[in-house]
């Protein structure tokens, strides 16, 4: 009886928690993925950016990405590449900050 | 005077009586189970150290990766984060939400140093206890908190990817998060 009560209980929970965590493989997140706004480290203090942060390393990376694929996707689509200002300045500043 | 066998039979007679009152204001359904109303002080206390004490125990053994400092696992646990945890434990920018305002215990900011956010650790002052320590509640969760157990559905190396993205969390202000965390088509391919 007492097991029965419980089971009516927590089944329904268990089985709610469970399929809403099939929905966190990465693949289900692309579908509505937000895209980075890369453009925002052009308005950052670059002066007190240190390239070798990791938080640094990943946002150029997570940049440097973003960019090749959107110009990968605007070559293709348009035959030729459309510059991001931002990340080449990022760039810029990422070579300016290595040494 | 009393003699020892009266004192015995005193004793068992209060520890019973101890235990069917509690039995029966248990079941009387008098104590509160609406997260809208706070556990008395005794209740909380007795909670809170139960859960701490256990999770340090839990915790204890655990090996922290070498490799947490990284951009690479900022970037997956960023992701990771923002997917599944903001919600209740907010970001850079963000002070409340419905979760934070209506779950009880209040869910910790962890975009808040841990000094900030008004959230007991127990004894775990240290870094590696800290580390360890979120580890293992994102890996188990916590019972009846709405903390959820996420090891049955992403890998140790995801959830130490999310406990290295927290140590960097507090450091970051809204446009930094939100370029780490944003999933975007570069990272895991193309729409």
């Amino acid at each position: 009886m007492k097991l029965k009560t419980l089971s009516a209980i927590f089944l329904p929970v268990a089985l709610g928690v469970a399929l809403s965590a099939q929905a966190h493989d990465p693949k289900e997140h692309m579908k509505n993925a937000e895209q980075p706004k890369c453009e925002k480290m052009k308005n950052m203090d670059h002066s007190k950016m240190d390239m070798n942060d990791p938080v640094m390393q990943a946002m150029m990376k997570k940049c440097m990405k973003h960019k090749q694929d959107g110009d990968a996707h605007h070559k293709h689509r348009d035959g030729e590449g459309h510059d991001e200002t931002v990340n080449e300045e990022s760039k810029k500043e990422h070579s300016e900050h290595q040494h | 005077m009393p003699s020892f066998n009266s004192f015995v039979k005193s004793g068992f007679i209060l520890i019973f009586l101890a235990i069917l009152s509690g039995g029966l204001f248990i079941y009387s359904g008098f104590y509160s189970m609406g997260a809208d109303v706070p556990h008395n002080k005794v209740t909380y206390w007795l909670l809170e150290t139960l859960r701490e004490r256990s999770i340090a125990r839990a915790a204890a053994d655990i090996q922290i990766p070498s490799d947490l400092n990284t951009s690479e696992r900022l970037l997956s646990g960023g992701a990771d984060y923002n997917d599944m945890c903001v919600g209740c434990h907010l970001k850079p920018g963000k002070d409340s939400s419905d979760f934070t305002i209506g779950l009880y215990p209040t869910p910790p900011n962890l975009a808040l140093s841990a000094d900030a956010h008004e959230h007991a650790h127990g004894n775990s002052s240290k870094d590696d206890e800290k580390i360890k320590r979120q580890f293992w509640i994102i890996k188990h969760g916590i019972k009846a908190s709405g903390m959820p157990a996420w090891g049955p559905t992403h890998s140790d190396e995801r959830i130490w990817s999310m406990v290295a993205f927290l140590q960097r969390l507090p450091d970051l202000d809204p446009e930094q998060y939100q370029i780490l965390s944003a999933r975007g088509e570069g990272e895991h391919g193309h729409h």
